[in-house]
């Protein structure tokens, strides 16, 4: 994914928060969930087209006082595999 | 104790009304016969609040759902909204158009269809004449759609002596993958009839050993909740840990049974919310009135029955001197309330000591093959 380019959520599948802000993605079309942890979920809470990679991790670090000096390289692993699996897309360009 | 945000499932009657009037019916003679039906209006506002609370799937009962005459609008709603869902029915007015349109749906998880024989006579019985041939009708058309379904077995005195027949009939002739099994239980209509459909003790004696054997060549195909199977199956492990002296089993010695309050909810076909179908007289509020996040919450109710699971059966005087407490979670609290007018009381129809006590015997224990139960 190019650095500066949003990525948008999904709006086919639920985000559902349970407990202490873990969550489950759910596909309703296929019955496949995926277990988010909490930096996960802050993440892909941030997918509606307006937020830049950049502007994800910087809001990660100021938020997470502990974040790794590698976030970037675990955010980037994080939304490839969204990407993979369908489960966030990239934002239609306007015209 | 931990509580989902929201409900992960949600049981909707959708009507009061029904074709048939099954005997052992727990709607009918409930509080759960509340009289009116929700217009379509108030379900599709209704589900876009799901939607909102992310719940993942609805099962749809009644009454008998494929009543309604917009059921294809309700199930519409579902799909809009991105939740799955599942359908409880007799099975006796699904046609082929109605059978396409779930499959097309692509969202349906099961479809339950209540047979209670291998041949009419104990499926008749207590359902009518007639509906055991239009039940497997029902069963065969949404097997030709591939959706996938279930049957549902409520054992009762006449249809106990039919077990193998209605397994090799299910499993072999029809060809299901698996059915589960119940049995009659002292709710609803059922109260009224209790000794014409429910168990004698040596009756149950008998399904409890009968299924075990039929659930060992059939390869753990045969699934049950409640009923003899899943009491013949807890009951000896019960057994087993009582003679063997085995320390407190994880979950058990308090009213630990069921879990229901912590991952569901049901909604009445006049739209009050329950805490289940089974407990339809504890009324939480009138959906699209009240707010559903707030009521699993914080409904004062739900976590008076959330709160059972720290209540000792040591403390109940029913309990009293029983060497079983400590691999015991008291069981089905609507049955307990039914029976003893409380809901957070061990329930006294799933008690091995009184089964015991009463002359039943435990079937021989037999290697199980591994299965759900709740």
């Amino acid at each position: 994914m190019p650095s500066s380019q949003a990525l948008i959520a999904n709006p086919l599948i639920v985000l559902r928060e349970e407990f202490d802000d873990w969550a489950i993605l759910f596909d309703p079309d296929t019955s496949h969930s995926y277990g988010l942890n909490p930096v996960s979920v802050f993440i892909y809470k941030r997918l509606d087209g307006k937020h830049s990679f950049e502007e994800i991790v910087s809001e990660l670090r100021s938020e997470c006082q502990n974040a790794p000096d590698d976030a970037e390289t675990d955010v980037q692993q994080f939304l490839d595999d969204l990407l993979a699996k369908g489960l966030a897309g990239h934002a239609a360009q306007q015209r | 104790m931990r509580t989902m945000l929201t409900p992960r499932s949600v049981d909707l009657s959708i009507t009061n009304r029904c074709n048939l009037n099954c005997t052992y019916c727990y709607h009918f003679e409930s509080k759960g016969n509340s009289g009116r039906d929700l217009p379509t209006e108030d379900w599709l506002h209704f589900f876009e609040e799901l939607n909102r609370c992310a719940v993942i799937d609805v099962t749809l009962a009644g009454g008998e759902p494929f009543l309604r005459k917009d059921f294809r609008e309700l199930i519409d709603g579902i799909v809009k909204n991105k939740m799955r869902y599942s359908i409880l029915t007799n099975g006796t007015l699904v046609i082929e158009e109605m059978a396409a349109y779930i499959a097309s749906t692509k969202r349906c998880n099961s479809v339950q269809v209540s047979i209670d024989g291998s041949w009419p006579g104990p499926h008749d019985a207590f359902r009518g004449e007639g509906n055991f041939e239009r039940a497997v009708a029902g069963l065969q058309r949404l097997k030709a759609q591939g959706i996938p379904m279930t049957v549902r077995v409520t054992i009762h005195r006449h249809n106990v002596d039919d077990l193998e027949a209605i397994a090799r009939f299910l499993l072999e002739e029809i060809g299901l993958p698996s059915f589960s099994t119940n049995s009659a239980g002292y709710v609803g209509q059922c109260r009224s009839h209790s000794e014409d459909v429910q168990l004698t003790i040596e009756e149950r004696t008998r399904a409890m050993e009968t299924l075990l054997l039929l659930n060992e060549h059939y390869n753990g195909r045969i699934s049950a909740a409640a009923g003899p199977l899943a009491e013949a199956k807890h009951w000896l492990e019960m057994e087993t840990a009582r003679r063997d002296g085995d320390e407190s089993h994880a979950d058990c010695g308090q009213l630990r049974s069921c879990g229901g309050v912590f991952s569901k909810m049901a909604v009445r076909a006049d739209g009050e919310m329950v805490p289940c179908s089974q407990m339809s007289h504890i009324e939480l509020g009138r959906i699209n009135q009240v707010d559903l996040k707030e009521t699993w919450q914080h409904h004062p109710e739900l976590l008076r029955l959330r709160e059972r699971r720290t209540i000792s059966l040591a403390d109940f005087e029913f309990c009293k001197d029983c060497p079983y407490i400590p691999y015991c979670r008291g069981n089905c609290p609507a049955l307990a309330y039914t029976l003893t007018g409380e809901e957070n009381h061990p329930s006294p129809d799933a008690c091995l000591k009184r089964f015991l006590e009463a002359g039943g015997r435990l079937p021989e224990r037999r290697n199980q093959p591994q299965q759900d139960c709740c």
